[in-house]
């Protein structure tokens, strides 16, 4: 395998780590996040500060910078959760601009605008591999478990949610404390693989194209996620000349896609059962 | 000795609009009690009032000497009331299973460890969630759409899949919100049976508030009558069926020959 | 002391600026319930029109104003047309509102990345930006008075509009309760484009004046986001508090950029929505949507 699809096949593991923490705000628990690549940002620094400076080792360091990822979803989402409406949504498009000043600013810890290079290039294939395996089949775990469907139930209503005995307030947050853990670890991961880190790389169009991805894929479906990660992954790379007009599409994707077809490309069916289904069917 | 159930002047206005007012009335443990009156006489309030949709502005609902009104909506729910909407509130993009098993999950746990690794309890749980969920809607008649998508079912069979939800909960106290709604004859005739049914084998207290006389009159013994949000009568069908306050809420004022 | 004066009045003058574009995003949250996102797109539309009407054309301010206002509201129109009746009509999911709004921003923003190219352009200065002593406290500029006397003018002028005719009273009813305007014989459709055109024209005014403090570039759209903060502290759906909420955030800006630092302004700004929604979520003047159940 050349060194090329490595890097494509990391990239994708590394992509879809954090889609998948997405799809679970988003598709599954119905939140509109605007800023989720500020978690991608404090993973990726986290880790590398810890890795640099501190000499610890990578594999609990990429762990430690899902935490603070987590920590600060927490303070973020405490206030803003317990609200239904498009407070979330809002705080989380300053949570992202924020995060970036200080990122950009804090110039003794985070090395500024110019970025933060030398990192240990610890994200191989196989590593990447390995987390997404395991991160993946945990989500698929979760949302198929008393959680998923307490996340379900207060994105398709709030009301008969609470009604059922859910305390939709917590549900919330801890949906958005697990999704903010996996973009932690996918920023992580990311600085490990380009060994170097820079604020801009987890601006406005890194956070669209995590909830493009979900969109196009299906909000809903995890399959469709990781599905949708794919392909975005794979056009954006074949389509390098035409990367300026990359944000554009990403724009016109989501817009699309819920005036044609809201249910992406899976809507809410998962790839097991679906073609559990096919095959059934020719049975009978 | 209190009340299982009981209303002490419960009031709500909003903005001017005196939706309940000075409510008052008790319920023995097991009773089936009905609660009518006209479009807009706060029927559903008093339901939202208890189930912590609404604050009340003066008064208590207590449950079991406890006061519900103080309470957020999945306390009360903890404390073992149920109900159901009169606009109905089913999750449609679910299965008809899914939504009872959403409901049936509350009184089966499992540890969130467990249910990220799918070890330990997982799956005896999920069994039983599912064992549980599938005997519900057997009961209501629903088990062989177990797998549809709960908005394509027939408006009539939506309402029994809310009541099998509710009953998942395992309450003590159910709230039934016009569950006849939009019922023919026939249908009104099952669901009686239904209503009957689930109130002796589960020793249930229930509250209907229904339009429909044929069900209100037929299954409840206790009735009461509301009218722009207060109490005008209180009896068993009889009762309330010659109450002339009643006849006028309904009615209108009798002409004067 | 001088500085403090100069400050408020700096604070009150881009307050205004951001009331002008909080208004219009309150007054379609306050009809539709959902946040609009796309409004930098309008903001962005009426910019480059001005522009391009004085430095193309040659023209004078208050046609290129017009031009704006104009053009960025038939914009607002035909996105409301185009990306959200669709979706309006067959769901009330605001969430793919949200989504679709999001992507239509994104949309217009790259699209004039794309033929207008990012760089930053300044406004030909037919907008008076010289000195003005007031009344002997503090030296500002003719522009920070313009812009508050601008603001007045229009915010004025949207009240009478709400306050004194007709379809003004039927987007208060509509405020209220959507489908009983509707029940009442409203053309819901024909009012929603109303509120979107409205919303559009402030947002190109608010453009224009921030075009010439800041210059215009194709991301000047995202100075929204402050005009989205200002109306949830000001409370939801509530157009007063669009304009209280956008005048405590000029000032504290222009307060913490004058006395602490100019990088601080946006911590500032994130803070003070963090200490709304903790303290009181509904913002100082917010309207309580309560669903019927």
């Amino acid at each position: 395998m050349s060194g090329y699809t490595e890097g494509i096949i990391t990239l994708l593991c590394i992509n879809a780590i954090a889609a998948m923490g997405v799809s679970l705000l988003t598709g599954f628990t119905g939140i509109f996040s605007l800023g989720h690549a500020a978690y991608m940002a404090l993973g990726a620094y986290t880790t590398a500060i810890l890795t640099i400076q501190h000499g610890i080792h990578w594999f609990p360091a990429i762990l430690l910078g899902g935490g603070v990822a987590v920590i600060v979803a927490y303070l973020i989402g405490i206030p803003t959760l317990r609200l239904m409406g498009d407070y979330y949504s809002i705080a989380s498009i300053g949570l992202g601009e924020a995060i970036r000043l200080i990122l950009e600013n804090w110039q003794s810890v985070t090395r500024g605008a110019r970025g933060y290079p030398g990192i240990d290039p610890y994200t191989t294939l196989p590593v990447a591999l390995g987390f997404f395996l395991v991160l993946a089949l945990c989500m698929f775990n979760i949302i198929n478990s008393r959680f998923g469907r307490a996340c379900k139930a207060c994105r398709d209503d709030y009301i008969a949610a609470s009604i059922l005995g859910f305390n939709t307030a917590r549900i919330r947050i801890y949906s958005l404390a697990i999704s903010a853990f996996y973009c932690g670890v996918a920023g992580a991961l990311l600085g490990g693989f380009l060994s170097f880190i820079q604020p801009v790389m987890f601006d406005m169009m890194k956070s669209t194209e995590l909830t493009s991805v979900v969109v196009f894929g299906g909000l809903g479906s995890l399959s469709g996620t990781i599905l949708g990660t794919a392909v975005i992954t794979l056009v954006t790379e074949l389509f390098r000349p035409i990367s300026q007009y990359r944000m554009l599409i990403y724009g016109a994707v989501l817009v699309v896609v819920m005036v044609l077809r809201p249910e992406g490309i899976m809507g809410n069916r998962e790839f097991i059962p679906w073609i559990r289904s096919l095959v059934g069917r020719k049975k009978s | 000795m209190s009340a299982f159930f009981e209303l002490v002047h419960l009031t709500k206005n909003f903005g001017g609009v005196q939706a309940v007012s000075d409510l008052s009335f008790a319920m023995e443990k097991g009773e089936l009690a009905g609660l009518m009156g006209p479009n807009g006489a706060g029927k559903t309030t008093v339901f939202n009032l208890i189930t912590g949709v609404y604050d009340p502005d003066s008064g208590q609902a207590l449950f079991k000497g406890e006061d519900l009104g103080p309470l957020k909506t999945y306390q009360v729910t903890a404390k073992g009331v149920a109900r159901t909407f009169q606009n109905l509130r089913l999750f449609q993009r679910s299965t008809v299973v899914e939504n009872v098993m959403t409901a049936a999950q509350q009184h089966i746990p499992y540890g969130f460890v467990e249910g990220l690794t799918h070890l330990g309890r997982w799956r005896s749980g999920e069994r039983a969630i599912r064992a549980k969920s599938m005997e519900l809607l057997d009961r209501v008649g629903l088990a062989d759409r177990a797998n549809q998508a709960a908005g394509t079912l027939p408006y009539g069979h939506q309402r029994r899949l809310e009541i099998a939800r509710a009953l998942a909960l395992e309450p003590e106290l159910l709230l039934l919100d016009e569950p006849a709604a939009g019922m023919n004859a026939e249908e009104v005739n099952s669901l009686n049976a239904l209503i009957r049914n689930i109130h002796q084998d589960f020793g249930l207290t229930i509250l209907v508030i229904e339009h429909h006389m044929d069900l209100i009159m037929e299954i409840c013994k206790h009735i009461i009558c509301m009218n722009f949000g207060a109490k005008i009568a209180e009896g068993t069908p009889e009762d309330i069926q010659a109450h002339p306050e009643v006849l006028k809420a309904y009615l209108g004022e009798e002409e004067t020959a | 002391m001088t500085t403090l004066i100069q400050q408020i009045i700096n604070g009150l003058s881009l307050g205004s600026v951001y009331a002008l574009i909080a208004v219009g995003y309150s007054l379609v949250y306050s009809v539709l319930l959902f946040s609009n996102f796309a409004h930098g797109g309008f903001l962005v539309i009426g910019g480059y029109i001005c522009y391009g009407v004085l430095r193309g054309m040659g023209g004078s301010i208050w046609f290129a104003g017009a031009l704006s206002l104009v053009g960025a509201g038939v914009a607002a129109v035909l996105t409301e047309r185009l990306a959200y009746r669709p979706i309006r009509e067959r769901t009330n999911v605001t969430l793919y509102l949200l989504i679709a709004s999001m992507g239509m921003s994104i949309v217009i923003e790259n699209i004039f990345v794309i033929v207008a190219g990012g760089r930053f352009r300044a406004l030909p200065p037919v907008i008076p930006t010289a000195p003005v002593d007031f009344f002997g406290l503090a030296t500002t500029s003719a522009f920070d008075i313009l812009s508050l006397v601008t603001a007045v003018v229009f915010l004025g002028g949207l009240q009478i509009f709400l306050t004194k005719t007709r379809w003004g009273l039927a987007i208060r009813a509509a405020a209220y309760d959507l489908r009983t305007a509707g029940l009442m014989g409203v053309n819901v459709n024909r009012l929603i484009s109303i509120v979107f055109f409205v919303a559009g024209a402030l947002a190109a005014v608010g453009g224009i004046f921030l075009s010439v403090r800041y210059t215009l570039y194709p991301q000047l759209g995202g100075i929204t986001t402050k005009a989205f903060i200002a109306a949830v502290i000001g409370g939801l759906g509530s157009l007063p508090g669009a304009v209280v909420g956008s005048l405590i955030l000029g000032l504290a800006e222009m307060l913490t950029a004058g006395f602490i630092s100019s990088q601080m302004r946006d911590l500032v700004v994130f803070s003070l929505l963090v200490i709304t929604l903790l303290v009181k979520p509904s913002g100082l003047f917010g309207k309580s949507v309560g669903e019927k159940v």
